[in-house]
């Protein structure tokens, strides 16, 4: 921890539509990770770590066994949670490697909604046998997916502070922007007007269509090592400046006490302790938008400003582009590059920091990635040129 | 009539007859068959958590119970979902959710539907309260009674 660990190579699957994806989940994962070992310039023998988050498929001994990881001896998950845990994996491999439980760590996500169904629709068309669980409080009143979850945090918060819907379409249009320049972005060419978001159809409001990511197939990985190992290989190294998890009150539960909030309050409070810098600090950041409202939420609660100035932050193409006032998810995001549970917003970091974007910001001395925002534990990670 | 017997005569279910009902369990069966609006509480410190568990999240006491709540609310916040994403809510959209804030559990929030009103036209800030559904389980057998809420004040 505390600039120790970094991001040594990175790779990716191509990202396809939900369910277009020509490779099993479990092969994407094995992509991702044979691409990201190679562009650290390491053998696949040289991995002794893997960490993943809401994984129980693609097991390490399973990994382990396909790709030949011969000297596997640390492997972890974080507890059971979505995208909102995205950067406590980060965290974990930053831990291990910190500490020299393993050497080199990869860090992955697979999708393949097509092959496994999609979060949206849990349940399928069979019906629910039954409502159990936070089911039982939710479902039985048609609360059933995030979208609905994140709607009813999002109406309380543009409530109580006087903030508008175009505030929402300002995140959506910022990053069908930014996708615009990625050729890896799924919604490449398929720029996003004002006047599409508002003629959009609802989802559930506050959300139109626009508001709310897709669910895409694809895999995504990233190799953390020691800082000093890094700078012996190929790539300019990552340095994990802090990384930081928020444990908030229970899943599927709402209180009073955090109405309107995405769950980053604590996790900004860690994260800038741990990292010895602030806000003002970032040059460019990558935010995860389940929807837009949460995102919104999540820059106040990460102290980047007060919920009455959120508005006119996002405003007036303040997000957009390489030179924007406050770059802003510069590969287009769950919006606009693809949903890899988020993890393609890591990857987006470490190529700010190598200077490789296709948005890529001026001396970018620290970047930020910020996990899913709406559900506890959200976690946020920042990395660091290195020194 | 008496607001005792309105709540007794029951009313429609937001979401149909055909929607799921929950699974009964020790932590929700009150919750859903009382025909009153009842909340956990500890017997030891009296704080009032929702939803129900296995310890006091205030003092970490194990010895729980009951509080029968007069059911008076208000409305903290609403979502109106227009896309059904089951089969069997497509005839129901739009339907709102609402959380409600109860009176006498501070800090509280119950997730519902609202009887009788326009999705659209409920509002963070309305007064409601309680009123039950009835429904009856085909595989369990059981007798449910399903908190729904009414605006009584905008």
């Amino acid at each position: 921890m505390h600039g120790k660990a970094a991001i040594a190579g990175i790779g990716e699957t191509t990202y396809y539509k939900h369910g277009e994806s020509p490779h099993t989940e479990f092969q994407l994962a094995c992509i991702a990770i044979r691409r990201a070992v190679e562009d650290a310039g390491l053998a696949l023998t040289d991995v002794d770590g893997l960490v993943s988050f809401m994984d129980q498929r693609n097991v390490p001994v399973r990994l382990a066994r396909a790709l030949g990881l011969t000297e596997l001896r640390f492997a972890a998950t974080t507890w059971a949670a979505g995208g909102n845990s995205m950067a406590s994996a980060i965290q974990l491999a930053d831990a291990a490697v910190s500490s020299g439980h393993a050497r080199h760590v990869v860090v992955f996500r697979a999708l393949a909604q097509g092959q496994f169904g999609r979060f949206g629709q849990a349940g399928g068309s069979g019906g629910y046998a039954g409502l159990s669980g936070s089911l039982a409080w939710n479902g039985t009143y048609g609360m059933l997916t995030a979208a609905h979850q994140c709607a009813l945090h999002t109406a309380r918060f543009l409530h109580d502070h006087g903030i508008s819907q175009e505030a929402l379409c300002e995140i959506a249009l910022a990053c069908y922007a930014n996708a615009q320049r990625n050729p890896r972005a799924l919604r490449r060419g398929k720029p996003l007007t004002r006047e599409a978001y508002h003629a959009s159809r609802w989802i559930v409001k506050p959300f139109h269509l626009y508001d709310c990511c897709p669910e895409n197939d694809g895999a995504a990985a990233a190799v953390v090592t020691t800082l000093e190992r890094a700078r012996d290989l190929p790539q300019r190294p990552a340095t994990i400046v802090a990384a930081a998890t928020g444990i908030g009150p229970q899943y599927g539960a709402f209180d009073m006490q955090h109405l309107g909030s995405a769950f980053y309050r604590q996790v900004g409070k860690h994260l800038w302790e741990q990292a010895g810098c602030g806000p003002a600090d970032v040059d460019v950041a990558q935010f995860y938008e389940n929807f837009t409202g949460p995102v919104l939420i999540a820059l106040c609660e990460m102290g980047f400003c007060a919920p009455e100035g959120v508005e006119e932050f996002v405003s007036d193409g303040r997000l957009v582009g390489p030179d924007a006032a406050f770059p802003f998810n510069t590969s287009g995001g769950n919006l606009g590059e693809a949903y890899i549970h988020g993890f393609e917003l890591v990857n987006e970091s470490v190529r700010q920091i190598r200077g490789t974007s296709t948005c890529q910001v001026k001396k970018v001395e620290r970047a930020l990635v910020v996990a899913g925002p709406g559900y506890a534990p959200g976690s946020a990670a920042l990395f660091g040129a290195p020194s | 009539m008496t607001r005792a017997d309105d709540r007794a005569a029951g009313v429609p279910r937001v979401l149909g007859d055909a929607w799921s009902l929950p699974r009964l369990d020790a932590h929700n069966r009150a919750f859903f068959t009382a025909g009153v609006l009842t909340l956990q509480q500890c017997t030891a410190c009296e704080h009032v958590q929702h939803p129900p568990d296995d310890v006091c999240e205030a003092c970490g006491g194990f010895d729980l119970g009951w509080l029968a709540s007069a059911g008076d609310g208000r409305i903290e916040s609403v979502a109106v979902v227009t896309q059904a994403i089951h089969p069997a809510l497509a005839e129901r959209v739009p339907y709102a959710i609402v959380l409600v804030s109860v009176a006498d559990a501070p800090g509280v929030l119950v997730t519902g539907n609202v009887v009788g009103a326009e999705p659209d036209a409920i509002r963070i800030g309305d007064r409601v309260r309680v009123v039950f559904a009835d429904a009856r389980d085909p595989q369990s057998s059981a007798e449910l009674r399903i908190p729904q809420w009414e605006i009584v004040a905008a």
